[in-house]
């Protein structure tokens, strides 16, 4: 469970089914059983399209971003949804203030941009479908430590400025327990426990793991 | 030397034209990884709705019959894809479902076609008479034509994809699925829309095809090969990249034709598709729409 | 003894069935019904093997029919020009049938993903018919090869069915055995999934290569059986029709089912005859029957079958409760 303007972060070993909650909650898995539900509506057999319609983004640890295309013009995409269109200029240059290396890149191709920035460049496209619930998976994986920090302080304005609740997956329990506001723990696809984040340390954490 | 010079310039306007009647199925392909197997009938249905419209009388009646086909073939297309081809996709092994589907589908098609205008050629006449000389070279007027409406449909194209928001989609969706999903871009929607397009484009080939050459329900089968080998030239999913192959393939049948004669077309276009596949399977350009 | 308590409702029907075939045509059957026997007998193989690329090993090649002309070819033009005995020429149509295409592409597609094969095959068997005007000098051109040498001298439709026959039988053992045995088990884990097979150490050239040749050498050998059966053979042989109808037997039958191709066969064979009542519609009744079985059956005949046999068990459970319920 997820509230308003809150950070959860999700822990788990690899192939446990953290990828797999986030991706049946945004679409691009038909969950066989099981209900979810967002503000109240249940959305366990909406298309995607629609799920993003109703204000949730999802970011995947792969990113799929659209290779051919410039930076702009994937940020541009990301406002493909009705309800965001209108605002996105707006939305446009609050990304870029979150991101400025993208600055610089915005008419480059994707496929030309390092790990990093298209990790940025993901989680913008994100952010331009005017969401109210983002959710990230494992944003900081193959990073670099420089990196790494950029896309949590980024990660921690977007919550702050902009009130959205962001649902973030992460093996670099460090930095996700200094965002979140609670945590999960999912080991073989069920919650182990959940805790508020002051009242866990790393050790416990990395226990559970094994 | 004339009679060289003749046929590359033949060879290069046969060559559009065979690019151009690539481009629905790259379309096809580039977006939702179908292989249209009943490309050529595509063509050849939307030539002779054209056909249809012209032989009620008049040469204005042409221009309404290349919009009549345009419209229909677009329907056409989208119901194809709401009805057949998504179920189809839902199960696993769409990939040669759908072939044999359109396979057997196309052959239906064909003999319909065939019952309802039977097996004599029909010929959609050229829209200008004469040609031109340069020299030795002789050009008729209708084949300029022709690359000129071939040219103008393809930059058409390219504008659309880069410039409307559904052409954007279709990209996006070819590039990457999962990341079109993510933006909210409804999949299905955008496969009806791709699938009527092709449609539309492949029957609008059919009928620049026919007016230089001739029309029956059987010819779909060489456009559709010859489609694919310039597909495969060029790498699937890529619009300018069915151009270039397309010409250079023109022009290599012209001059076998010329050269070694008739028969040895199918060989070599057999052999080229053979090489191709060999050293790069994702074509020669590689790409993307 | 123990294969008694094996024996189901379908082992005994096989038997019959078999049995029924075998004597046949000792009772008076007619020529024309030998003849859709043998028709039968060769394009069940074809059809088998054709399943073995595409339904058990997930190799999606398109253009079998065209394979089995290259076999006939051979043979026919050995036996005749060469005056070889059939039984070899048979057997060197196969092999070369086997080697040809291996190399044109087998190999290329080993290479290449599902729908390249595919697109390759079609092409190939679409070539053929311009090779074949091409070298008219060997092979008739269009009008084909004729009065191709029987397997004995004087040999009556009997005789040629009766080989057949055997050959059917023994083609279907050899499948048989392929699919049951560890190179069996290996593509199918390769169809199914290729990455996983492979680190199981599963070797994709080598199994692939295997399937290829095996369904290739009996296709051409297929081949060999139908030119000194009939007698004839020519480009219409490799058109659009047999290879529509090629397709149409393995998808009527059931992809990927051991039975299925035998049955579609039978199906296409002997239920031809509507085929040829409808005229000119005939191949648009075929493409109709394609779209239909792969929209609505694509298991074909054997899914319906055994769709049809737990319909049946299922009623069969209902009534029997009623008889155990009674008050004692």
């Amino acid at each position: 469970m997820v509230n308003s303007g809150e950070v959860v972060a999700l822990f788990g070993p690899n192939g446990h089914g953290k990828s797999t909650l986030l991706k049946t909650i945004s679409g691009l898995h038909q969950a066989s059983a099981g209900s979810i539900k967002f503000n109240g509506l249940e959305i366990s057999s909406l298309p995607s399209h629609k799920i993003v319609e109703m204000g949730i983004a999802y970011i995947p640890e792969e990113r799929h971003l659209f290779r051919d295309m410039t930076v702009m013009e994937n940020l541009k995409m990301g406002a493909y949804n009705r309800r965001a269109r209108p605002s996105t200029q707006q939305n446009l240059a609050f990304v870029l203030e979150v991101f400025p290396r993208l600055v610089e890149r915005k008419d480059q191709l994707t496929s030309t941009l390092s790990g990093g920035e298209s990790r940025m460049v993901a989680v913008a496209r994100g952010l331009m479908s005017e969401p109210t619930l983002l959710m990230v998976d494992e944003p900081s994986i193959g990073l670099s430590p420089g990196m790494r920090h950029a896309v949590f302080d980024s990660i921690t304005k977007i919550n702050r400025e902009k009130k959205i609740t962001i649902l973030i997956v992460e093996q670099e329990i460090r930095n996700a327990l200094k965002l979140a506001n609670r945590i999960y723990m999912l080991k073989k696809g069920h919650i182990l426990f959940e805790r508020s984040a002051t009242e866990v340390n790393v050790e416990e954490i990395e226990k559970a793991y094994f | 030397m004339n009679s060289f010079l003749n046929a590359i310039i033949s060879g290069l306007i046969s060559g559009s034209l065979y690019a151009a009647t690539a481009l629905g199925l790259t379309i096809i392909y580039g977006v939702s990884r179908v292989f249209n197997f009943a490309h050529g009938i595509v063509a050849v249905m939307g030539a002779y709705l054209a056909w249809t419209l012209l032989s009620s009388g008049g040469q204005l009646n042409l221009l309404l019959g290349i919009v009549v086909s345009l419209g229909v073939m677009y329907i056409f297309g989208t119901l194809v894809y709401r009805f057949t081809i998504n179920p189809l996709m839902k199960k696993p092994g769409w990939d040669i479902s759908t072939v044999l589907f359109l396979l057997g589908g196309g052959i239906l098609l064909e003999n319909v076609l065939l019952q309802i205008y039977g097996p004599r050629i029909k010929s959609i006449p050229v829209l200008v008479d004469g040609s031109i000389k340069f020299g030795p070279i002789v050009i008729q007027w209708n084949d300029l034509l022709l690359i000129v409406i071939a040219v103008f449909g393809i930059v058409v194209l390219n504008m659309f994809f880069k410039h409307t928001r559904m052409g954007q989609a279709m990209r996006s969706t070819a590039q990457s699925m999962p990341g079109a999903k993510v933006v909210g871009i409804d999949i299905e929607k955008i496969f009806g829309l791709t699938f009527g397009l092709a449609f539309a484009v492949t029957g609008f080939s059919g009928v620049l095809l026919s007016t230089k050459y001739f029309l029956n329900p059987h010819i779909g089968w060489e456009w559709m090969v010859k489609g694919f080998v310039i597909v495969s030239f060029g790498g699937l999913g890529s619009t300018n990249g069915a151009i270039f192959p397309g010409l250079i393939l023109g022009i290599v049948e012209a001059l076998v034709t010329l050269y070694l004669g008739a028969m040895w077309v199918w060989p070599i276009w057999f052999a080229i598709f053979l090489i191709v596949l060999l050293i790069r399977p994702q074509g020669i350009l590689g790409g993307r729409v | 003894m123990k294969t008694l308590k094996k024996l189901s409702w379908k082992n005994i029907l096989i038997i019959l069935v078999g049995l029924f075939v075998l004597i046949y045509p000792l009772v008076g059957a007619n020529s024309y019904i030998k003849h859709l026997f043998i028709l039968f007998f060769i394009w069940s193989v074809v059809a088998a093997s054709g399943n073995l690329l595409n339904g058990y090993a997930g190799i999606n090649s398109l253009g079998n029919i065209g394979f089995m002309a290259i076999g006939g070819y051979v043979s026919g033009i050995l036996a005749k020009s060469l005056g070889i005995s059939p039984w070899i020429s048979i057997i060197i149509g196969g092999i070369v049938t086997c080697i040809l295409v291996t190399i044109f592409l087998g190999l290329p597609a080993l290479r290449l993903s599902g729908i390249y094969i595919a697109l390759l095959t079609l092409i190939f068997a679409d070539t053929l018919p311009s090779i074949l005007t091409l070298t008219r000098e060997i092979t008739g051109g269009a009008m084909g090869l004729h009065e191709i040498p029987g397997f004995l001298p004087n040999m009556e439709k009997i005789h040629a069915y009766y080989i057949c026959f055997v050959f059917f039988l023994i083609a279907m053992l050899i499948i048989y055995r392929t699919i049951h045995s560890r190179t069996g088990l290996a593509f199918m884990a390769l169809r199914d999934s290729e990455n996983f097979a492979t680190t199981l150490g599963v070797n994709r050239f080598n199994e692939r290569l295997k399937v290829f040749a095996i369904s290739y050498f009996l296709t051409g050998l297929a081949g060999g059986f139908y030119v000194h059966s009939l007698g004839d053979i020519s480009p219409s042989t490799l058109g659009i029709e047999p290879f529509l109808l090629g397709i149409a037997m393995i998808e009527l039958g059931g992809i990927g089912t051991f039975a299925g191709p035998i049955l579609g066969a039978a199906v296409i064979v002997f239920g031809g005859e509507f085929l040829r009542l409808a005229g000119t519609l005939r191949l648009s009744l075929l493409g109709l029957l394609i779209c239909v079985i792969i929209l609505f059956f694509p298991g074909g005949i054997m899914q319906l079958l055994s769709q049809s046999e737990s319909f049946i068990r299922k009623q069969i459970k209902k009534r029997k409760p009623v008889e155990k319920v009674q008050p004692t």
